[in-house]
């Protein structure tokens, strides 16, 4: 077994099992005590398998373990996508274009399914396409006023500014991923996106959610013209369309960007407040906590101050 | 006390990143204490510039605070303001300056979101204050950013 590195919500093993003859890779992800992002494990589970079954890329899910009594702690179990890079810095230069239309083009597929068919009813909290954006607000709001361990301004002021212009309904509702960007997906030395991973913050909602979090500024932070360091973003947009069958309202868009940036915030907020709390000592937690936090706010500042240069909003149609 | 703080910190930091990086047994060890290197990194720059930084914010959020107490026409959180801004730091310790911080900053938010409401029913002082405070947020976040190579 070797523990996987990076992974801020769940601990995560890669395995080689052995039963006869046969010998396959997994991979066990485990609740840890404490996490960048408290979800259930159920939820995250069929949503990768719900996304597995529809023919997108997802690893395949084996085996989904709540009782207690084996690990102490919850745990899934899915099959090792081998020979893959999730790393944005070690995506060939010359595959970027093609890797950056191939992933907005599957999350417009993922956007395109029929949630009724995906047998998530009971699984995922209940929502509609006029109440969905809100709710999500709701829970990062709510994530932010509990966490943060200093007053934080910023965030106060995009949550004002979010209640103050909400979005129109959404045009459908969707199995949002909640973390499809750039580090989230493997992909083939030849540069072929072969699985999504990490679906812990799936839920039902607005289609546009996923493409502007994987469109946010901290996801480009070292290359602002290309979104998620793979594509211009007026590309990524045309690429998403074509698979969602959708249309981007750039009105509509501009408040997800701005809840992007402050779910990313409370995210943030909620891991330095884990951190500071000795719920963990994992220093990738205060990673996040000290430096996200400080780039996500110059963010929203740039979203919002009405002096600000936007340097980070980028034309999508 | 520790010479030159911030500079010591930048050394333990090296020393993790050239020397104990390349010897940890996996991979797993080596981004943990890839994450520490640019922690302490972190670290040493807060060392540095964290009184000037929160007495810099204080300074700049007095007369923004002045000034929305004395438009908004709210007695308590005019008062709360007054009492607020009358009160030293218990010392010049980064966590009295951190306490007084955390005191203005939450007057601030309650202050801006009554501004906003003003701005919105047409107050022309209530769009100045509103650009004011903004560009202090703008300025202090830029203060308060981190140097970091990741």
């Amino acid at each position: 077994m070797a523990h996987i590195p990076g992974g801020a919500s769940r601990e995560t093993w890669r395995l080689t099992a052995s039963v006869g003859d046969e010998t396959r890779g997994m991979v066990v992800r485990i609740d840890p005590e404490t996490s960048l992002i408290d979800t259930d494990r159920r939820i995250e589970y069929r949503a990768m398998e719900a996304a597995w079954r529809a023919g997108l890329p997802a690893p395949e899910p084996l085996f989904l373990e709540e009782d207690l009594q084996w690990l102490g702690r919850p745990f899934s179990l899915s099959a090792e996508v081998g020979g893959c890079q999730s790393s944005a810095e070690l995506i060939p230069s010359e595959r970027r274009e093609a890797l950056g239309r191939e992933k907005w083009t599957l999350m417009g597929k993922l956007a395109a399914l029929d949630v009724a068919t995906l047998g998530l009813d009971g699984v995922m909290p209940p929502t509609t396409p006029e109440t969905c954006a809100l709710q999500q607000l709701d829970y990062w709001a709510g994530v932010i006023v509990e966490d943060e361990l200093h007053p934080n301004p910023v965030a106060h002021a995009a949550i004002r500014w979010l209640r103050r212009h909400p979005p129109p309904p959404a045009q459908k509702l969707c199995l949002v991923h909640g973390d499809y960007r750039t580090g989230n997906f493997l992909y083939s030395p030849e540069g072929e996106l072969k699985a999504i991973l990490d679906w812990e913050m799936a839920h039902l909602g607005d289609p546009l959610e996923d493409l502007a979090w994987s469109m946010d500024p901290l996801w480009c932070w070292t290359e602002p013209q290309l979104a998620g360091r793979l594509l211009p973003h007026k590309a990524a947009v045309q690429a998403w369309e074509a698979g969602s069958g959708l249309t981007v309202d750039p009105a509509a868009f501009r408040w997800w960007q701005v809840f992007a940036a402050l779910k990313g915030l409370g995210i943030w907020i909620s891991s330095s407040e884990d951190f500071h709390s000795g719920q963990t000592q994992a220093p990738i937690l205060a990673i996040a906590g000290w430096l996200m936090t400080d780039r996500q706010q110059r963010i929203l500042i740039d979203y919002l101050s009405p002096s600000s240069p936007r340097r980070f909003v980028r034309d999508v149609k | 006390m520790i010479p030159r703080g911030a500079e010591a910190i930048q050394r333990l930091a090296r020393r993790i990143g050239t020397d104990l990086i390349p010897k940890a047994a996996d991979a797993y060890t080596a981004a943990d204490l890839g994450f520490m290197t640019a922690l302490l990194g972190m670290v040493a720059q807060d060392f540095d510039r964290a009184a000037d930084v929160l007495t810099t914010q204080h300074e700049a959020l007095v007369p923004i605070l002045r000034d929305a107490a004395e438009r908004l026409g709210d007695p308590d959180l005019a008062a709360r303001i007054a009492a607020a801004l009358d009160q030293p730091p218990a010392s010049l310790r980064i966590s009295d300056l951190t306490a007084r911080a955390d005191a203005t900053l939450r007057l601030l938010i309650e202050a801006h979101a009554a501004v906003e409401v003003a701005a919105d029913a047409g107050a022309d002082w209530a769009t100045g204050l509103n650009a004011r405070i903004w560009r202090f947020l703008e300025i202090q976040t830029a203060a308060e950013a981190y140097q970091a190579a990741i």
